[in-house]
């Protein structure tokens, strides 16, 4: 009974991948010009999730401390590069600040999730710490490229504005609470939308994949709202992070703002 | 009780708005500047204001540089006003009230900004009606009136009649004119009208010609 999903195999894969054949077929019938795109995007689902999938498995048996540290590692990087290269604006010093809101923001819930809530022994146990990072860290930078978009586009074509407060007499951080609580609110919209539709129009993709893998729906459910609550607080934390963070590195310490330190993000 | 400005620069990418720019406002004074547009007048204001950074140069009020009065601080007693009022949201009262919060402002004595703008025709609507909705004129006399509220030792005031009739920018005049001003204008006649001094500024580098 309960032994797990039924494999697949490679000839599985083929068939569905015979499934975005059709998206190719429609998008040249309809001339939208994506093929090439889709076939880019349909590779990189197949090698980097067959990567992934080998590279755990070993570090699933080795258990190595220092192997696991280093993936979570580059996954808050690469979770950094993807996170401000979705901003349309940037500035010197958005992938630190960035890297920094994630690294603690997702860490810190990664870690209150697998030591604190669940009990893992050790902590770090790979099998829990890393899919769960890897949800974390997934939500958590759309949180914080929302942030850091809504953020920087405040403050460069809202410079007037912010340069009104502060010819008043604001201080900096005075100046910038209107701009911060914009762009923390941006970035907590849609973690507090998928909270609200969660479980009536989507299963999410871990309770999907622990169902199918033969958990118990109830238990199933019991470990999303825990993600689900992980999640909200890493973005939390994160967006309102980097955001403090961009109004230090935008900010100086004569209460100017230095709209000249943003650049636009070729799209 | 003095504005004093000493060897100011200001450079913006390769060009220069001016250089060893220096002159001196005393209480009461009101310096008229006249320059032809993109003669950096805008800037100075700003410098003066300290929202932008200069190439050089020493502002002092009363013997104290901007750092030694807290960069907040000297912003409320040289108060910058725009020549144009951006698109702030909500309406002129959210602007006074959001002032109240600011730290700066809660050691001082403000005054009701409507009694100033009254003065000069602003009808008391305009204070709840959004800034979206002013006319140019409107959102002047509120902006105005909200940088005179707090009582600060210098006004810095980039065209701050453009949008006004006569009416109103005589009442406006007759109301600065005991205060220490450094009034931006285009308008020859007002500059005479205002300045107790006047200072020219020349594309590139310019002299301070105190008159």
């Amino acid at each position: 009974m309960n032994a797990g999903p039924i494999p697949l195999s490679a000839l599985d894969l083929v068939l569905a991948a015979g499934l975005v054949v059709i998206n190719g077929l429609l998008s040249l019938w309809l001339g939208l010009g994506l093929e090439r795109k889709l076939f880019v995007a349909s590779v990189r689902t197949v090698v980097q999730l067959l990567l992934l999938g080998w590279i755990l498995m070993p570090v699933f048996t080795w258990n190595n401390q220092a192997v696991v540290f280093g993936i979570c590692l580059a996954m808050v990087i690469l979770a950094t590069r993807a996170a401000v290269k979705r901003s349309s604006r940037s500035y010197r010093g958005a992938y630190r600040s960035s890297f920094v809101a994630l690294l603690l923001g997702a860490g810190a819930t990664a870690l209150i999730g697998t030591w604190g809530i669940v009990g893992v022994e050790p902590w770090w146990q790979p099998r829990y710490l890393i899919p769960l990072l890897g949800m974390i860290l997934g939500n958590g930078l759309t949180g914080i490229s929302l942030g850091l978009d809504r953020c920087l586009t405040q403050l460069d074509e809202g410079r007037a504005r912010v340069d009104v407060y502060l010819a008043l007499g604001a201080s900096r951080w005075e100046a910038a609470r209107p701009v911060a609580a914009d762009a923390m609110r941006s970035g907590m919209i849609p973690i507090l939308n998928a909270m609200t539709v969660v479980g009536l129009v989507t299963i999410p993709g871990m309770m999907t994949g622990q169902i199918l893998g033969g958990t118990d729906p109830a238990e199933a459910a019991r470990y999303q709202i825990l993600i689900m609550f992980l999640i909200a607080s890493a973005t939390a934390m994160g967006t309102a992070l980097s955001v403090l963070l961009s109004l230090r590195a935008l900010f100086d310490d004569d209460h100017r703002l230095r709209s000249e330190r943003i650049e636009h993000s070729p799209s | 009780m003095s504005l004093q400005v000493t060897g100011l620069c200001r450079r913006v990418g390769e060009r220069t708005l001016f250089e060893d720019l220096s002159f001196t406002v005393q209480a009461g004074e009101t310096l008229a500047i006249q320059a032809p547009s993109g003669a950096g007048k805008t800037c100075l204001l700003r410098l003066l204001a300290w929202l932008d950074e200069g190439q050089g140069g020493e502002i002092r009020l009363e013997g104290r540089l901007p750092h030694e009065w807290t960069v907040p601080l000297w912003r409320t007693e040289v108060a910058y006003v725009a020549q144009k009022a951006p698109d702030l949201p909500g309406c002129p009262d959210d602007l006074v009230q959001a002032t109240h919060r600011f730290a700066a402002w809660r050691t001082r004595q403000h005054q009701d900004p409507r009694v100033h703008a009254a003065r000069w025709g602003l009808p008391d609507g305009a204070w709840t009606t959004n800034w979206s909705r002013l006319s140019g004129g409107e959102q002047q006399r509120a902006a105005l009136a909200i940088a005179l509220s707090r009582d600060p030792r210098v006004l810095l005031l980039d065209e701050p009649t453009s949008a006004l009739d006569d009416e109103a920018t005589a009442a406006i005049e007759a109301d600065l004119a005991d205060r220490t001003v450094v009034w931006v204008t285009h308008d020859k006649a007002q500059a005479r009208r205002v300045g107790t001094r006047s200072l020219q500024l020349h594309q590139t580098s310019s002299v301070a010609g105190a008159s």
